[in-house]
C-alpha cells in the first residue's frame, strides 16, 4: 500500500474547496468589503490627519494589520465551520471509513485555509492598490506570516471545530478572543502611542508579531523582533499541529 | 480459510457510562449473505461502526479478512463499503459529487473514479438526478445514492444497515436482485434489517443480538422451522403469544 494517498489529499483539498466556493460572497466578498470600509475609514478619511508613522503614510501602516487581521479570520472561519458542519451533518463519517490517514485530513484541510487565506489576502492588496498603496518590502517574508499565521488559526480551528457542540460555542473563540486581540496586537496604532503602562499589553499580546512581521515584510516598519515572532509561529504551528493529530488519533469530537 | 470478519470479545462502552455493545464475538465467511438482527438499541449499529471505524472499541479485536480494523485500519478501510442506516452526506453535494469524491477517498484515480461514477449512476437510475442536490431528491433516492457510495471502490464485504428502511417495494425488489447479484459475484455482504422477509429471502446466515451480545446464530435453515419471526422474539426475549395477545 503507498504509504501517501494522494489522490485522497487531494480529494480533500478539491471537495473542501467546491464548498466554500458555493458560498463566494460569505468567504471572499465579505471580507474584501471589510477591507475596503476598514481602508477607506482609517487610512483615507481618518489617515491623512494623521502624521506618517516611521516616514510611511498611515495609509501603507494600517494596510497589513487589516490585511493580517482578515487573514486570521479567513483561516479560524474556514476550518472551524468546515469540521463543525462535517460533524454537526455527519459527512466527517465519509473520510472516518476511508483510507485516509489523520495526517491526510489534517493537511488536505489545512491546503484549504490556505488557499482562502491567500485568495483574501491577494484581494486586500488589490483594494489597497486601488487605494494607491502598493508596497512589498519583502515577498518571502509576506508570504511565510500569511502562510504561517493561517496554519496557525486553521489548527485552532479545526480544535473549535471538534469541540463545539453548538454555534454558539462555534463563535465564542472569535469573539472573545481573536477579535479583540486583533484590535489590540497593533492593526491600528503603534506601541508607542499607547500609554507607557499598556505598552506590555502590545509585546504580551502574540497577535502583535503577527502583525508587526506581517507589517515589516510590506513595509519594512518593525517595532518588535520578526525573528523572536518567526520562531514562535513556527513552534506554535508545530505544537497546535502534533496536538490536532493527537485529537484525530483518539477520535475526539470524532468517532463515538 | 480467512474470515471476511472476525469479532473477538468487543465492547463498546459510551462515555456516559452506556454498555452498547459487551463481549460480542461473531464471524462471517468470505462469499456469505450475514442477517444481523435485533432489536433498536441492541447494538448492531454500534458493532458497525465499531467495524467501519466510526467508533473506537472500547476492548476487543476485529479482523477485515485477516487484518485489524484498529492497528492496520488504513488496509481494512479499503475492503469494506458502508452504506449506514442515516444519511450521513454533504445535503448540499450532488450525487455524482458525493459518489466520485468517495472514490477519491479511496484512492482511485480519475478515468477509474469516473468509469465507476457513471457506471453506478446507471445502474441505480440516479443519472437525470446527478446534477441535483442530495437535499432535494426523494428518500429512495437518496437511499440510492448512499449504496452507490458504498460501492465505489468495489468492496469485498458489503455492509448494509437498514438499507432499505423508507424505500417503496419497486426499489426494494430491484435493490434486492442486486445484492444477490454482487453477492453471487463473490462479494460477501452482512446486512441489518428489520424486514424479516427480506433477511429470510436474501441471508443464508442470521445472527440475532440482543442487549449486545450474539443470542443466537447459525445457518438460516435453523431459524425457519419455527419461522424466523418467533425465532427471532424469542431469542430477544419477548414472547411471541404474548404479543399477539396483547395486539
Amino acid at each position: 500500500m503507498n504509504l501517501v494517498n494522494w489522490v485522497g489529499l487531494w480529494t480533500i483539498i478539491r471537495r473542501d474547496t467546491a464548498r466554500i466556493l458555493r458560498v463566494p460572497i460569505q468567504v471572499f466578498i465579505a471580507p474584501w468589503i471589510s477591507a475596503l470600509l476598514f481602508i477607506f475609514i482609517f487610512g483615507f478619511v481618518v489617515g491623512p490627519r494623521i502624521a506618517s508613522i516611521g516616514g510611511h503614510r498611515y495609509l501603507e501602516f494600517v494596510l497589513p494589520g487589516i490585511l493580517m487581521m482578515n487573514v486570521i479570520n479567513a483561516a479560524f472561519l474556514q476550518s472551524s465551520s468546515q469540521v463543525y458542519f462535517a460533524r454537526f451533518l455527519r459527512y466527517i463519517e465519509e473520510a472516518l471509513v476511508s483510507p485516509l490517514s489523520y495526517i491526510e485530513m489534517i493537511i488536505g484541510s489545512l491546503a484549504v485555509v490556505v488557499f482562502r487565506s491567500v485568495v483574501t489576502a491577494l484581494g486586500i492588496l488589490v483594494i489597497g492598490a486601488a487605494f494607491g498603496v502598493v508596497t512589498m518590502h519583502a515577498m518571502g517574508e509576506f508570504l511565510f506570516w500569511v502562510v504561517g499565521v493561517s496554519a496557525i488559526f486553521g489548527l485552532i480551528g479545526i480544535i473549535v471545530g471538534l469541540w463545539a457542540k453548538n454555534f454558539e460555542q462555534l463563535t465564542m473563540l472569535n469573539v472573545f478572543f481573536i477579535t479583540p486581540l486583533s484590535f489590540v496586537g497593533g492593526v491600528f496604532n503603534t506601541v508607542s502611542m499607547l500609554p507607557p503602562w499598556l505598552r506590555w499589553l502590545a509585546y504580551g499580546n502574540p497577535f502583535f508579531y503577527f502583525i508587526n512581521g506581517l507589517r515589516h515584510s510590506m513595509i519594512g516598519f518593525s517595532e518588535g523582533s520578526e525573528t523572536f515572532g518567526a520562531v514562535f509561529t513556527v513552534a506554535l504551528c508545530a505544537i497546535l499541529g502534533a496536538w490536532v493529530w493527537r485529537l484525530y488519533a483518539i477520535g475526539w469530537g470524532l468517532r463515538e | 480459510m480467512t474470515p471476511a470478519l472476525s469479532i473477538t470479545n468487543l465492547r463498546k462502552v459510551y462515555r456516559g457510562g452506556t454498555v452498547a455493545v459487551n463481549d460480542l464475538s461473531m464471524t462471517i465467511e468470505p462469499g456469505d449473505f450475514f442477517g444481523f438482527l435485533g432489536p433498536n438499541g441492541a447494538g448492531k449499529s454500534t458493532t458497525i461502526h465499531c467495524v467501519t471505524g466510526i467508533a473506537t472499541p472500547t476492548s476487543g479485536t476485529i479482523e477485515i479478512f485477516g487484518v485489524d480494523a484498529v492497528k492496520s485500519y488504513r488496509e481494512a478501510r479499503r475492503l469494506i463499503g458502508l452504506s449506514p442506516q442515516e444519511f450521513n452526506v454533504d445535503p448540499f453535494a450532488t450525487p455524482r459529487q458525493i459518489v466520485e469524491w468517495m472514490g477519491g477517498y479511496f484512492g482511485l484515480h480519475a478515468a477509474e473514479r469516473k468509469k465507476q461514477t457513471d457506471a453506478l449512476m446507471e445502474r441505480f437510475d440516479l443519472v437525470e438526478h446527478q446534477k441535483k442536490a442530495f437535499r432535494e431528491l426523494s428518500g429512495g433516492l437518496k437511499r440510492r445514492v448512499i449504496l452507490a457510495r458504498a460501492l465505489v471502490h468495489n468492496p469485498r464485504l458489503l455492509i448494509l444497515d437498514e438499507p432499505t428502511a423508507g424505500v417503496d417495494v419497486e426499489l426494494r425488489r430491484d435493490l434486492w436482485r442486486y445484492l444477490q447479484e454482487l453477492n453471487r459475484d463473490g462479494t460477501t455482504i452482512l446486512l441489518t434489517s428489520h424486514y424479516l422477509e427480506e433477511v429470510e429471502r436474501l441471508c443464508r446466515t442470521i445472527a440475532i443480538v440482543s442487549r449486545g451480545k450474539i443470542v443466537r446464530h447459525g445457518p438460516k435453515e435453523e431459524f425457519l422451522s419455527a419461522g424466523l419471526e418467533t425465532a427471532y422474539l424469542s431469542a430477544t426475549g419477548a414472547v411471541p403469544d404474548h404479543i399477539a395477545g396483547a395486539a
